[in-house]
């Protein structure tokens, strides 16, 4: 096996790790499980918004109106929240929907345009290069110090914006359905235990998932991002149903 | 329990490295194709001297893939690679030739061929615009549908070969003069069935089988999709519907990674016969896979557009 094919990989996953595990636990408190599909669409059809005005998007401008379009949904995210209180599920579900539909109008004459700009979003974890993990780890080291030594203002408004800064980064490193295993999987199979574990518990339980999958994605020559989402799943299955865990916990 | 634990880790390592070096037999030239029917080229003019891998199958569409760990390493270990080019793989084949830090295989290298690079290209456009949907600006890049751009291809891949690997060169040249022979022996016994083929009307899902077009002398009415890459819009299907109906074609073609629903509803619509197509080679280790792919192409044709 070739670790330096991997390597990149498993780097990938543990910086998305690092602002996905703290991310995820507010979204299980709040229960706005699907905000990071919205948040992706978003952030696509910022992409294909500036295009259809005619900007020819390159390098760091993908960047920008990426960002724009995601900080567009956090804001209209934080609105919904108000208004609709119990029920934001639902207006993450319609805002998901609007802004699907609203960059298939747009590219609606445009195909060549409209999927490749939406490729241009949605990475595949091995193809990750270490250039790209650079701003990633910048982010994902500052949302977990805030998370430890702010965790209030993940309470307030502001935690849509850091969100939406988090998810475009990572939906282009890794593909949304790992960004969406990352966020929630980790974080509820630690929902049990207490406070101070709730964070590198997850992370290492994490890190774990995405070396065992990267090694047999490699072995069973399976496509990677999809092999980890699944180890990920049986391992937290595992996990919560381990006798021994009841044990210490009877114990204790 | 702790042991046991231990015990399986290590046993699952060492099966791990097992495969993966089991996967790197030691022959003589690796070769990796972008698409099938380059890999049942490779595996033709190669035979015994080259192990060959196709990063697609024929079921895939070679516009997309999903990335595994193995086809970068098949990518690092290649001497050749040989791919459609023209824009065809854009949306992965610059990174996988990045990831692979192989110089063997990079642009202006002995073993990177892009075939669509060394024939005459139909479909070129002076100048491409974004309204016109999914097009290359190079030109058209299915050239595998000709067999007389492919033999072309069969030359400059056996050359490339035996530049790559001189000690075989004889063998690598004898190859590719049976399998010219092959082609046209083929081409002689079949030609009634492609004579009758000629001005026959028939209406075809993408547009990308102009090649096969140009040598067949097929008329192609018209596409499923109003634009390359857009799935067929009510207004453009409820056209066809007229125009067919006042001007009957003999069938409507879907290649096999394609949907096959607009074709069918307008083939319901219009009374007309739906026929799937090998798009490309299936089964490419099969000795001889190109010329019969040939064959059954004309022949499954034949029959769909001949009464």
């Amino acid at each position: 096996m070739e670790f330096s094919i991997l390597l990149p990989a498993f780097a990938a996953g543990i910086v998305v790790l690092l602002s996905h595990v703290p991310l995820g636990r507010e979204v299980l408190t709040r229960g706005i499980i699907f905000i990071d599909l919205a948040i992706a669409q978003f952030a696509g059809l910022g992409l294909i918004a500036a295009n259809y005005f005619g900007f020819e998007a390159h390098g760091l401008e993908i960047q920008f109106f990426a960002l724009l379009g995601a900080l567009l949904g956090a804001i209209l995210l934080s609105v919904t929240e108000r208004f609709l209180a119990d029920y934001q599920e639902a207006g993450i579900g319609i805002l998901f929907v609007l802004a699907a539909t609203a960059s298939l109008l747009l590219i609606a004459n445009n195909p060549h345009g409209g999927e490749q700009l939406q490729n241009l979003l949605v990475g595949q974890i091995l193809w990750v290069e270490w250039v790209q993990l650079i701003p990633a780890m910048i982010i994902g080291l500052i949302i977990l110090f805030m998370s430890i030594s702010y965790s209030n203002l993940f309470k307030t408004k502001w935690f849509y914006l850091l969100f939406a800064v988090a998810i475009t980064q990572s939906v282009q490193l890794v593909g949304v359905y790992l960004v969406f295993a990352t966020l929630i999987i980790p974080a509820l199979a630690s929902l049990k235990l207490n406070k101070e574990k709730q964070i590198f518990f997850p992370i290492a339980f994490g890190i774990a998932s995405y070396a065992i999958g990267l090694i047999m994605s490699s072995v069973f020559d399976l496509p990677s991002g999809a092999v980890i989402v699944w180890v990920m799943a049986l391992l937290s299955l595992a996990w919560m149903c381990n006798p021994l865990k009841k044990q210490t916990k009877d114990s204790s | 329990m702790n042991n046991i634990f231990k015990g399986s880790i290590s046993k699952f390592l060492l099966a791990t490295i097992l495969v993966a070096s089991n996967s790197s037999t030691f022959a003589a030239i690796n070769v990796l194709a972008c698409e099938p029917e380059w890999a049942a080229l490779a595996k033709q003019l190669g035979g015994n001297h080259v192990v060959v891998n196709s990063a697609t199958t024929a079921l895939q569409d070679p516009h997309h893939i999903q990335a595994r760990p193995r086809l970068i390493s098949k990518a690092r270990r290649a001497d050749m690679l040989i791919c459609s080019g023209a824009e065809l793989e854009i949306g992965w084949l610059p990174i996988l030739l990045k990831k692979s830090g192989n110089a063997k295989i990079q642009s202006q290298a002995i073993g990177h061929i892009m075939t669509a690079d060394h024939v005459e290209l139909l479909g070129k456009l002076e100048k491409v615009s974004r309204s016109m949907g999914d097009v290359h600006a190079a030109g058209n890049p299915h050239v595998h549908l000709d067999p007389r751009r492919m033999v072309l291809i069969a030359d400059l891949v056996t050359q490339r070969l035996a530049q790559i690997d001189p000690d075989n060169s004889e063998s690598y040249r004898n190859n590719n003069q049976s399998f010219k022979s092959d082609m046209t022996a083929m081409l002689e016994r079949m030609k009634a069935t492609v004579e009758s083929l000629r001005n026959k009307r028939w209406v075809v899902h993408h547009n990308n089988w102009i090649y096969l077009n140009d040598w067949l002398g097929l008329q192609q009415i018209a596409t499923l999709e109003p634009k390359p890459g857009v799935p067929p819009t009510t207004k453009h299907l409820a056209k066809l519907v007229s125009s067919l109906n006042e001007n009957p074609v003999r069938a409507i073609a879907y290649g096999s990674y394609q949907p096959k629903k607009a074709a069918n509803w307008l083939g319901k619509k219009t009374n007309t016969s739906v026929l799937a197509l090998q798009y490309t080679v299936i089964d490419w280790e099969k000795p001889n896979a190109i010329v019969s792919w040939y064959e059954s192409l004309i022949t499954s044709l034949a029959n769909a557009l001949v009464p």
